[in-house]
C-alpha cells in the first residue's frame, strides 16, 4: 500500500514539477527609468536584412544611453517563433510585423501595446499606417512600406527596339510589350517577363486595382480578367510556365538578374537586392529602371495621374510584457524609426522607407540605382493598397486564395471553376462557418 | 517480540529504497516523454473542444469544433486524398520492399553496396530529394517528360504541376524512398527463416514459387504484419514530402491530413480547430491499427 502511494506522489510530483519548469515564464528584466536601459528588438535574416541593426544603431547615436539588442529569428518561421515566445513570455521586448497577414493574431491575442500616440505624433506622412488600426487604436507603426512597381530591363528593350513603359501602361499594354518583346528577341534565352509563383503576383493587383474589390466579400469575380491575362502570357510563351517555375525552384532574382526576362513586377524591396547583385556579380551588368506597375484602365496611367499598387507595409509593435518603465523608450525607438531621421537611415542601405518622399535625394544618391526621372516617380507616387487588409479572416480566405492560384496557373482548373469553387469554400469554411 | 517489528521495517525500508532507485532509473526516459508527449496529448483532448489562437486562455466551444468537422469540405478532401496515397503506397512499398529484399539476400558479389544503395534515399534528406524529384518531374524542362517524349508520348503528364498526376508522382517518391527501410526489416525476417524449411521443400519437389509461397510468406508473417502496420501509421502521417513537394498543391489536389492540421494551427492559428482535426486523424489510425491486430490474431 505504501509502496503503491509513494511511487504514485513521486511520479505525480516529478510530472508536476516538469511542466511547472517547461512552462514558466520568467519575469523579464523590469528596468529602471533612469539610467542606461537596454531594448530588445526582434528580426530576422541579419545577414541579409540589415535594417535591423541600421536602426539599433542609428537610434542609440541619438539617445546614448539607450542600447538596443537584436535577436535573430529564421525568417520562413518568423511568426511561427514569435507566437511560441510571446506565449512563453520569453519574447523581445519590440517585434516587427513581417507580415500583415498575422498581424490580427497578434492584436487580438493582446499582444501588443497600444500606440496611437507614436502615431498621432508621426501625422500622415507615414504610409501603412492605417493598416495596423484596429478598434480605433493603432498597434504597430510601420517603418517600412514596400510598393510593387514594374522593373525593367533597359538593355534587353533597346536591344528587342521595343519602346520602353513611360507610365502610361495598362495591363494591356504590358501584356502585348512582353509578346513583342518575346518575339524579337527570339534566340535568346530571354523572354517578355516573369511572373514569380506567389499568389500576390496576379492576386495583389487585381485586389489594389479593382474598384469595390475586398477579399472579405466572399466575391472572387475581380480575379478573372487578371488570371486569364496571365495565362495568356503563359501559353504564347512570354514568361516561363508556372509549373516550371515551381519545379525548378527559380528564383525572381535570377530570372531578372541573369536576364532570362525583360520585366517583371516585384516589391521595392528589389531594388536594394538588384543594386547589391549587380555590384557583386551575382547579377548581371546591365542598365534597368522601374516604372509604376500596369494598371486596370488609363484613369491611373500618366504621371499626372497616382498609380494603384499594393504592398503591406513591415511595422514595429511592443511587446506587453517590456513594463512601464521601457515603454516610454520603446515608443521613442518607434517614432525614431518611422521619423525622418530612421527613414534617411534606412534609405541610406536602399530600403524603402515608410515616408518615400523625405529620402528620395538620399535613396537616388545610392550607386546603382537608377537616375531616371520615371523610377524617382514610380519610387514617391503611388496609392498601395495592403495586400492582406487586416481582418480575422485574411489568413484563411488568403489560404483559400492560394489553392485557387496553383490550380488556375498549372492549368489544372479553369478560372471559372476554380472562382467558384475558392467562393463556395469561403462561405463553408471561414466566412459562415 | 521486537524483533518482528524491527524486521518488517528494515524490509520496508529495502522495499523504499528499491522503488526509488527504479524510478531513478526511469525518470530520465519518463520525464522526457511526461513533457514532450504525455502532457501535449493529454492537453490535445482539451484544445480540441475550445477556441485557441496561443495567446491567452482557450474558449471552451463544446462540440462546435467536430460539427464544423463534419460539414469541411477540405478536411474530407484531405481525407480522401491521405486515403488515396496510402492505398497506393502501402501495396507498392510493400512489394518493392519485399522484391528487393528477396532479391538482395542472395550471395551476390557487391550485394553490401546494393543495399546500401536501396537503403540510400531513406537516411537522405527529405528536402533534397523531393527538390531533385520536382526538378525530373519538371513538365517542360524534366529529364522524365524528355524521355517519354523520346519513347512517343505526345502528351506527358504535368506530374507535380498537374491535379491529376500529383498525388501518382508524390507516391512514386514516397515509395522509393521508403522502400530500402522496409527492405532492411524483411531482410532481418528472412534470415530467421530456417534453411531447412527451404531444402526440405525441395526435396518435395517445390518450385521457386512454390517455397515462397508455402515457406517464405508465412515466415515472413511476423515482419509483414510489422511493416503493414508501420506503413499504415506512416502514410496516414505523410506530411514532409508533401510539404516540400507540392505544398498540397496544385489546388488542393495533394492536401493530407497532416498537412490540414498544419495549415489550421500553424498558419492560420487556429489551434482549436486543429486538435480537432488531429484527435480525428488520431482516431483513424487507431481503429485501423486495432483491426490490423485482431485480423493478425485471427490468422495466427
Amino acid at each position: 500500500m505504501m509502496k503503491r502511494s509513494f511511487a504514485a506522489v513521486l511520479g505525480a510530483t516529478a510530472a508536476i514539477s516538469l511542466v511547472l519548469a517547461g512552462c514558466s515564464s520568467g519575469d523579464d528584466d523590469k528596468g529602471s527609468a533612469s539610467g542606461p536601459q537596454t531594448l530588445t528588438l526582434a528580426g530576422w535574416s541579419f545577414a541579409t536584412t540589415p535594417e535591423f541593426k541600421t536602426l539599433a544603431d542609428g537610434f542609440h547615436a541619438t539617445h546614448p544611453d539607450v542600447t538596443v539588442e537584436l535577436k535573430e529569428y529564421d525568417a520562413a518561421n518568423y511568426d511561427t517563433q514569435m507566437v511560441a515566445d510571446l506565449a512563453a513570455g520569453k519574447a523581445p521586448d519590440i517585434y516587427a510585423q513581417k507580415t500583415l497577414k498575422n498581424f490580427y493574431t497578434y492584436q487580438n491575442g493582446k499582444q501588443l501595446v497600444d500606440v496611437s500616440d507614436v502615431a498621432t505624433a508621426l501625422g500622415d506622412k507615414v504610409g501603412g499606417i492605417s493598416s495596423y488600426q484596429a478598434d480605433g487604436k493603432t498597434w504597430a507603426i510601420p517603418y517600412r512600406q514596400d510598393s510593387w512597381v514594374l522593373f525593367y530591363n533597359k538593355t534587353l528593350f533597346a536591344k528587342a527596339g521595343v519602346k520602353i513603359p513611360d507610365g502610361s501602361w495598362t495591363w494591356d499594354d504590358y501584356a502585348a510589350a512582353s509578346k513583342e518583346l518575346t518575339t524579337k528577341l527570339k534566340g535568346s534565352k530571354a523572354v517578355g517577363d516573369y511572373e514569380h509563383t506567389w499568389q500576390s503576383t496576379v492576386q495583389g493587383f487585381a485586389l489594389a486595382q479593382t474598384q469595390g474589390a475586398t477579399i472579405e466579400s466572399g466575391d472572387f469575380s475581380y480575379l478573372k480578367p487578371y488570371y486569364t491575362r496571365a495565362l495568356d502570357l503563359q501559353n504564347a510563351g512570354a514568361q516561363v510556365k508556372f509549373g516550371d517555375a515551381t519545379t525548378n525552384s527559380l528564383t525572381y532574382q535570377a530570372q531578372f538578374g541573369k536576364q532570362s526576362a525583360a520585366m517583371m513586377t516585384m516589391g521595392s524591396w528589389y531594388i536594394a537586392t538588384l543594386r547589391k547583385q549587380q555590384a557583386s556579380g551575382e547579377a548581371d551588368k546591365f542598365e534597368w529602371g522601374f516604372a509604376p506597375a500596369p494598371q486596370l484602365d488609363k484613369s491611373t496611367t500618366g504621371t499626372s495621374a497616382t498609380p494603384v499598387t499594393f504592398g503591406d507595409p513591415t511595422g514595429l509593435g511592443i511587446n506587453p510584457k517590456i513594463g512601464k518603465s521601457k515603454e516610454a523608450t520603446a515608443k521613442a525607438f518607434l517614432q525614431y524609426a518611422a521619423g525622418p531621421d530612421g527613414a534617411k537611415a534606412l534609405a541610406g542601405i536602399g530600403i524603402t522607407p515608410a515616408d518615400t518622399e523625405a529620402v528620395k535625394d538620399t535613396f537616388f544618391q545610392l550607386d546603382g540605382v537608377p537616375q531616371d526621372d520615371l523610377s524617382k516617380f514610380a519610387f514617391t507616387k503611388h496609392d498601395t493598397k495592403p495586400e492582406n487588409p487586416v481582418s480575422k479572416y485574411t489568413a484563411a480566405l488568403q489560404n483559400i486564395l492560394s489553392d485557387l492560384h496553383t490550380a488556375v496557373m498549372s492549368g489544372s482548373k479553369d478560372i471559372d471553376a476554380a472562382i467558384t469553387e475558392a467562393q463556395n469554400r469561403a462561405k463553408t469554411e471561414v466566412l459562415n462557418k | 517480540m521486537t524483533s518482528l517489528p524491527l524486521a518488517r521495517r528494515r524490509r520496508g525500508r529495502q522495499v523504499l529504497r528499491n522503488t526509488v532507485v527504479g524510478w531513478t532509473f526511469l525518470l530520465p526516459n519518463f520525464a522526457g516523454f511526461a513533457v514532450l508527449t504525455l502532457v501535449p496529448v493529454a492537453l490535445l483532448f482539451y484544445y480540441a473542444f475550445t477556441e485557441w489562437n496561443v495567446f491567452g486562455g482557450a474558449e471552451w466551444t463544446g462540440l462546435a469544433n467536430v460539427r464544423q468537422l463534419m460539414h469541411d469540405h477540405s478536411f474530407r478532401t484531405a481525407l480522401l486524398n491521405t486515403i488515396y496515397y496510402t492505398v497506393f503506397h502501402i501495396p507498392l512499398t510493400l512489394v518493392a520492399a519485399l522484391a528487393l529484399a528477396l532479391l538482395l539476400n542472395r550471395r551476390l558479389r557487391g550485394v553490401a553496396f546494393f543495399r546500401t544503395v536501396a537503403f540510400f534515399p531513406y537516411i537522405t534528406s527529405i528536402v533534397a530529394l523531393a527538390q531533385v524529384w520536382n526538378m525530373l518531374f519538371s513538365p517542360g524542362y524534366g529529364p522524365i517528360n524528355a524521355v517519354l517524349r523520346g519513347l512517343g508520348v505526345d502528351n506527358p503528364p504535368g506530374w507535380t504541376t498537374s491535379a491529376d498526376w500529383s498525388m501518382p508522382a508524390v507516391i512514386i517518391v514516397g515509395t522509393w524512398r521508403e522502400m530500402g527501410y522496409y527492405m532492411l526489416l524483411f531482410l532481418a525476417g528472412l534470415q530467421t527463416i530456417p534453411g531447412q524449411l527451404y531444402e526440405a521443400a525441395k526435396v518435395d519437389g517445390a518450385n521457386a514459387w512454390q517455397r515462397f509461397r508455402a515457406v517464405t510468406l508465412p515466415g515472413l508473417r511476423p515482419t509483414t504484419f510489422f511493416v503493414v502496420v508501420m506503413l499504415t501509421i506512416g502514410s496516414f502521417n505523410v506530411f514532409d514530402l508533401i510539404l516540400v513537394m507540392t505544398n498540397g498543391g496544385p489546388g488542393q489536389s495533394t492536401l493530407v491530413l497532416s498537412q490540414y492540421i498544419y495549415q489550421k494551427g500553424f498558419v492560420e492559428n487556429q489551434f482549436g480547430y486543429a486538435s480537432t482535426v488531429s484527435i480525428a486523424l488520431f482516431l483513424i489510425c487507431f481503429v485501423i491499427t486495432i483491426v490490423q491486430f485482431l485480423i493478425n490474431r485471427r490468422q495466427s
